[in-house]
């Protein structure tokens, strides 16, 4: 079933939303330099805070979509965190799996090819913001609360493969 | 006529932004992507968070610099975008200037503040204000307008640094007010 997208812009604070959650307009630029932050402040915690805060701020959207219209199952679940990625620009996944397990592909990829376009390729894995996300849409899709699963990156569009893919196994 | 802010804002908030079948959103010469304020004001906050006293100066610089290249960059691919030309360029009577105000309309009109030019000495020195900002959700008890500083003087650099792209880092941005610290307004002052 196709997602239902409303996009609303408020008048009085000039703030634009998405099916009701406040969203904002960024570039590849922006996603890089904050990507590459994240893998230079790593000592501190950088990649693993990146991962956390996709995952705690898309899964409201995901389960309030998913609330709203009735939608309960896994595979139902994790076709709205599928088309909610793409909505946002962040490129194409295709997905397999089940609650335990899962592979994502992404054949177009926001985070990977906003990096290649800005600095070529990479030596390894970039698309933390993806493992993020991944852990929300599979945490949603199985009423698990966050941190339930743990998402690899085991191919990489930056590291010059055609496509990215991510394991996911629950802990 | 100089350039209308709210004109331009409904106009181009009018022009739909939605991602191609590829899940991309191409425009303005970069890639644009639509994504909850929950994600970047909550990874800001964690990171000054977890950073430690002596480093976090460094953070800072690096937050703002996020923005700065951003701002350069896609500043210019706004101004040089179809989409400003037909919206904003027929307003522009004050040359540089009034390009920079229209560049805060598509500023304001993507979600970042509604904010505008308070006071500019052309190639000098620029004041912004902003009464709502994205940023200022950040219950940080700091200033925390990490992203406006830098896109406020990559603005300043495309509109008076050398042309693109030699003049980036030509100016700098300072906070001087903000609503998270509890301000009326953010302010954000740019000089050389």
């Amino acid at each position: 079933m196709a997602l239902k997208m409303e996009f609303t812009f408020d008048d009085k604070t000039y703030r634009r939303y998405m099916n009701g959650f406040l969203t904002v307009m960024h570039c590849h630029h922006y996603m890089s330099l904050l990507s590459k932050l994240a893998i230079d402040f790593d000592d501190i915690g950088g990649v693993r805070i990146l991962c956390e805060s996709v995952e705690d701020s898309v899964r409201p959207m995901i389960d309030d979509y998913c609330a709203k219209n009735n939608l309960a199952s896994f595979a139902d679940k994790l076709d709205v965190g599928r088309q909610y990625y793409s909505a946002m620009g962040m490129g194409v996944m295709k997905i397999s799996g089940d609650p335990g397990q899962g592979e994502v592909t992404l054949t177009r990829s926001h985070v990977d090819q906003g990096w290649t376009k800005k600095w070529g390729n990479y030596n390894a894995p970039v698309n933390h913001w993806t493992r993020g996300y991944i852990a929300a849409m599979f945490a949603a899709a199985a009423g698990k609360p966050p941190r339930s699963y743990e998402v690899a990156e085991t191919a990489s569009m930056v590291m010059g493969k055609p496509t990215s893919v991510f394991t996911v196994k629950s802990k | 006529m100089t350039v209308q802010r709210d004109v331009v804002v409904r106009q181009l908030v009018e022009m739909q932004v939605q991602a191609d079948e590829e899940g991309l959103i191409p425009g303005f010469n970069v890639l644009v992507n639509m994504l909850p304020v929950a994600f970047w004001n909550t990874f800001t906050q964690r990171m000054m968070d977890a950073v430690p006293a002596d480093r976090r100066e460094k953070l800072e610089a690096e937050l703002v610099n996020c923005a700065l290249e951003c701002g350069y960059n896609t500043g210019y691919g706004i101004i040089t975008s179809e989409e400003f030309k037909s919206v904003v360029m027929p307003m522009v009577t004050e040359g540089a200037k009034d390009v920079l105000r229209g560049a805060y309309a598509v500023f304001t009109a993507w979600g970042w503040a509604k904010s505008g030019i308070v006071q500019i000495k052309e190639g000098e020195r620029m004041v912004v204000r902003a009464p709502d900002y994205y940023e200022a959700d950040i219950a940080s008890g700091y200033k925390s307008g990490f992203m406006i500083r830098g896109v406020s003087s990559a603005f300043f650099d495309l509109a008076y640094g050398k042309p693109y792209p030699e003049g980036l880092k030509t100016f700098k941005c300072v906070q001087t007010a903000g609503v998270e610290v509890g301000d009326p307004f953010g302010e954000f002052v740019v000089t050389r």
